[in-house]
């Protein structure tokens, strides 16, 4: 299972070298950057953990892979990261890019699960298989 | 790619390309005196072309480091000095965009615990790309205060100037004797930095330039009596406290122009002649307390 | 002065017939208020007819006037309730063709009335006998009436947020055969397409309830689908419900339904009416409902020139009633669209304000007064090898509908869902990098190609495959070079 939330889930994972020329990109539209992480997958969990506070005023992507490495140095592999950008001007006030850059080793995915109603109606409530486990516990 | 020693290089035509000439020109022709100064910053910029080049033509080893610490007293120059070194710097493609944030330790060092390290990666992280002038760099230690914040900063500081050295040129500044002090107590430091730049006091001659090309950006002129009255001024002011070269300078003249003003103002009612307003006459220059004090200290 | 008014007045009541130009229809000295609404018409006067006479009769005919002079105006506040026609040029190489500009007082209108608008401004005058053709241009809405509107209840940045899609193009299908399906093979088609990679599937304009599948079928086995593909993807994932019905009771008991069965969106057709739209609009703004607009029908008096009203004018009434998403053309598919006509109408959709743009059939500048901006949709003959042509002339927020170019995919519908999200994918990631996607387009799609066979069949099977056409609704002004 492979997760596809985020705008580049379909390619091979990004290197730094790339998510580096993305940031540069955001920089340039005058977005600011932002780091989370977690370790629940479900593609409603809106809130992902927050890594600080968004960068604003950054000028260089530098700052935004220094703060990805020291993310990386406690969640690789034991949770998703994602990278997005934040627009501030008028009428957008919203994210304009978001992509996934690292993953947990294993993902289980998704149970589907139903709840049968009258008239062949189905309830349905999707699961994730790691949200078994405690949170910080899961992969 | 290997090297060929046979290959024949440009270093002119490089120079030319770099842009950085201009660079160097604008330091003779804008900057009062500063010889050594300006010497070791050619310095530097050969240094620094000449390593581009050599790692064009793949007998470059790592990239440099690039870390500095400009010493010297007040309003000498260092932080003029170090936005053109931004502006070397970008032009021979050491740095990627063409930017000094300057910092002090209030903006790094927290007030409460946890507050220091966001606060310093966050500046670290908005000067990345660019240059970090850290005026005054020694108030970030405190040896008497064992639990001082500042602490924290410097290994931040520390780890990101060795490891994130593509990324970030730190200059350390303040004053000479100090900074001694500094680097001693933090030999970290003194191993990461690689270009010792001191910066002289300057002559009573220099000074009275620096106030001539003051007064001209803004339009403004001595006449002969303000030109030797200042002249005494700068003598004056030199051997009283608190004397801080350029910045002394431009604060007389902030003055000397509020005397003028008012000057100008209570002689209204008759015509004047344009020439007046933007003229300094001695008197505008010797109603300074600069005169009190110098009068007082001969009279015992 | 006063003498010469009072003589004029009294004439111009006289019983009997007089030229609508005399009648107070024709100022070009009138300087339009910015409460007024405007609008630009296209006139084709009979042989022999005045063109500023036949534009003075379209003001006429538009607001207050009939054929004869009534006595029964003088009862009313006249002046200001006549539309004056201020402005009046030839079309630039169209012979016997004209713009006119025409201005309407604020208070001719309903507020928040698409019909009431509708009916003023297209209501009669277009089988008006003095002209051969007429047509509706472009309309200048002012701020005060634009907000008496709710406008699109999501539009493109709260759909955005709640699916978590941001950065690209949505991807979408049309179900494939449009008709003749089973509600049980509908929902496989849906499945694999979603699961595959695309973000929404759609129901065609006149999927309704047929005897071959009715409505309540095929919205239960498309929610399973949503729901497995959701789950095997973690991503959301919607089908639009058509839910244009013959009885607004129909359609909001379609409606409730779908909410009922948690899908995140429901569509309508332009067919439907402007009433039905906007309490559709209202429905979905009260239930958390993306809203999504097929425009089935427009072309029959969107696509010729001289007659008609253009679909800029169309998307502005969309904007003003609410809509989230609508169809407004792909350029380089099987459906009409001249590029710059095209850019226009996109412009109208997502921009909050529009200037003024001739080279664009943008006649006036438009302020959207925070009115949200509405998700374009492109549909109708496009496939993956278009992909960086598609990025750089719509941008990427709309939404992509690859019906064909997903279902017909040699190696299934999955297979086709996966190369067109991979062929997007790869696009937006070279775009942002600072690569000239026009030039490298291919270059790029093959180098992603290499990794994901699905993309590298899809595009050797739709390798030749073009519409070009010329378009027929084109933009009359050409941009020049000016001396300055």
């Amino acid at each position: 299972m492979h997760i596809t939330q985020g705008t580049f889930s379909f390619l091979p994972a990004l290197s730094d070298e790339q998510i580096t020329a993305q940031a540069k990109y955001c920089l340039e539209k005058g977005w600011s950057l932002n780091i989370e992480f977690t370790d629940d997958p479900h593609p409603r969990n809106t809130y992902w953990e927050m890594w600080g506070t968004p960068m604003f005023d950054l000028k260089d992507p530098a700052g935004l892979m220094y703060e990805l490495a020291e993310c990386r140095k406690v969640h690789a592999g034991r949770a998703y990261i994602r990278v997005s950008a934040f627009d501030a001007t008028p009428g957008w006030e919203s994210l304009r890019l978001s992509f996934i850059t690292d993953r947990p080793a294993e993902e289980p995915g998704f149970m589907l699960e139903r709840q049968e109603r009258g008239g062949r109606m189905i309830a349905y409530t999707t699961r994730a298989y790691a949200a078994d486990r405690p949170a910080g516990a899961r992969y | 790619m290997d090297a060929n020693p046979d290959t024949k290089i440009d270093l002119d035509a490089a120079y030319l390309r770099s842009g950085v000439a201009e660079i160097l020109d604008e330091l003779d022709r804008e900057l009062v005196g500063l010889r050594p100064v300006k010497l070791r910053i050619r310095e530097i910029a050969a240094r620094l072309l000449i390593d581009r080049l050599r790692r064009e033509f793949g007998a470059g080893g790592q990239a440099p480091t690039l870390h500095m610490s400009f010493t010297g007293n007040p309003g000498t120059g260092k932080t003029t000095v170090a936005l053109r070194m931004a502006d070397i710097l970008h032009r021979l493609g050491y740095i990627r965009t063409n930017q000094l944030v300057s910092v002090t330790r209030d903006d790094l060092v927290g007030q409460y615990i946890g507050h220091t390290a966001p606060k310093t990666k966050e500046i670290l992280k908005k000067a990345m790309g660019g240059v970090l002038f850290i005026d005054e760099a020694y108030y970030l230690y405190r040896p008497e205060n064992e639990r001082d914040y500042g602490q924290e900063s410097i290994e931040i500081l520390l780890q990101v100037m060795e490891q994130r050295r593509d990324d970030l040129v730190v200059i350390l500044a303040g004053y000479a004797d100090r900074m001694d002090r500094f680097f001693t107590a933090n030999p970290g430091f003194r191993s990461r930095v690689a270009h010792h730049i001191d910066f002289p006091d300057y002559g009573d001659e220099e000074l009275f330039a620096i106030a001539e090309k003051m007064l001209a950006s803004q339009h403004d002129r001595f006449d002969d009596g303000a030109a030797a009255a200042f002249r005494d001024y700068i003598a004056a002011r030199r051997r009283q406290p608190h004397f801080a070269n350029a910045r002394s300078i431009r604060n007389a003249l902030d003055r000397a122009r509020l005397r003028q003003a008012v000057r100008l103002f209570e002689g209204r009612g008759r015509p004047m002649p344009v020439s007046d307003l933007i003229t300094l006459v001695a008197d505008d220059i010797l109603r300074s307390r600069v005169f009190d004090h110098a009068r007082a200290e001969e009279q015992p | 002065m006063d003498n010469v008014t009072a003589t004029a007045r009294k004439s111009r009541y006289d019983a009997g017939v007089m030229k609508y130009k005399e009648m107070g229809y024709f100022d070009l000295d009138y300087q339009p208020k910015e409460t007024d609404i405007l609008a630009l018409f296209r006139i084709t006067p009979q042989d022999g007819v005045d063109p500023e006479e036949a534009a003075a009769a379209v003001a006429g005919e538009s607001s207050t006037a009939t054929w004869t002079v009534v006595w029964t105006d003088r009862l009313t506040a006249c002046e200001k309730y006549r539309a004056k026609c201020y402005r009046v040029d030839p079309v630039p190489g169209q012979e016997g063709q004209y713009f006119a500009a025409i201005a309407y007082d604020l208070d001719l209108f309903e507020p928040g009335s698409i019909v009431n608008l509708s009916a003023s401004i297209i209501g009669n005058v277009f089988g008006f006998k003095p002209l051969k053709a007429l047509r509706l241009e472009d309309m200048r809405l002012p701020v005060a009436y634009v907000k008496t509107f709710d406008g699109p209840a999501t539009g493109i940045v709260v759909e955005r947020e709640r699916l978590d899609k941001f950065g690209r193009p949505l991807l979408g299908a049309t179900v494939k055969p449009k008709l003749g399906l089973s509600g049980r093979n509908y929902g496989r088609v849906v499945y694999e397409a979603l699961k595959g990679g695309l973000d929404f599937t759609k129901d065609d304009e006149n999927i309704n309830s047929q005897p071959f599948m009715h409505w309540r079928d095929r919205f239960l086995y498309c929610m399973e689908a949503v729901n497995r593909a959701q789950a095997m993807t973690g991503e959301v994932k919607g089908s639009y419900l058509n839910v244009s019905a013959a009885t607004m009771e129909d359609m909001y008991e379609r409606a409730e339904f779908a909410k009922e069965l948690g899908s995140a969106i429901v569509m309508i057709d332009l067919v439907i009416g402007y009433t039905a739209i906007q309490s559709m609009a209202k429905w979905a703004r009260r239930n958390d409902m993306i809203l999504h607009l097929h425009r089935a029908g427009h072309s029959t008096y969107t696509r010729q020139k001289s007659h008609g009203v253009s679909f800029r004018v169309i998307a502005k009434w969309m904007r003003l009633a609410g809509v989230d998403h609508i169809h407004a053309g792909t350029v380089v598919g099987k459906l009409e669209g001249d590029p710059f006509t095209t850019r226009g109408y996109y412009d109208v959709c997502r921009e909050m304000y529009n200037p003024m743009r001739l080279e664009h059939g943008i006649f006036f500048d438009q302020d959207w007064a925070g009115l949200r901006r509405m998700m374009p949709v492109a549909s109708g003959g496009i496939h993956a090898g278009q992909m960086h042509q598609l990025l750089d002339l719509l941008g990427e927020d709309c939404v992509l509908q690859f019906g064909g170019g997903t279902i017909g995919h040699p190696m299934g519908i999955a297979a086709g869902a996966t190369a067109n999200r991979v062929a997007l994918e790869a696009m937006v990631l070279a775009r942002n990098e600072g690569r000239d996607i026009l030039a490298e387009g291919p270059a790029i799609l093959h180098a992603a190609a290499r990794r994901c066979t699905p993309l590298a069949q899809a595009l050797e099977v739709w390798k030749d495959v073009t519409f070009n056409y010329s378009s027929t609704d084109t933009p009359d002004f050409v941009p020049t070079l000016t001396p300055a």
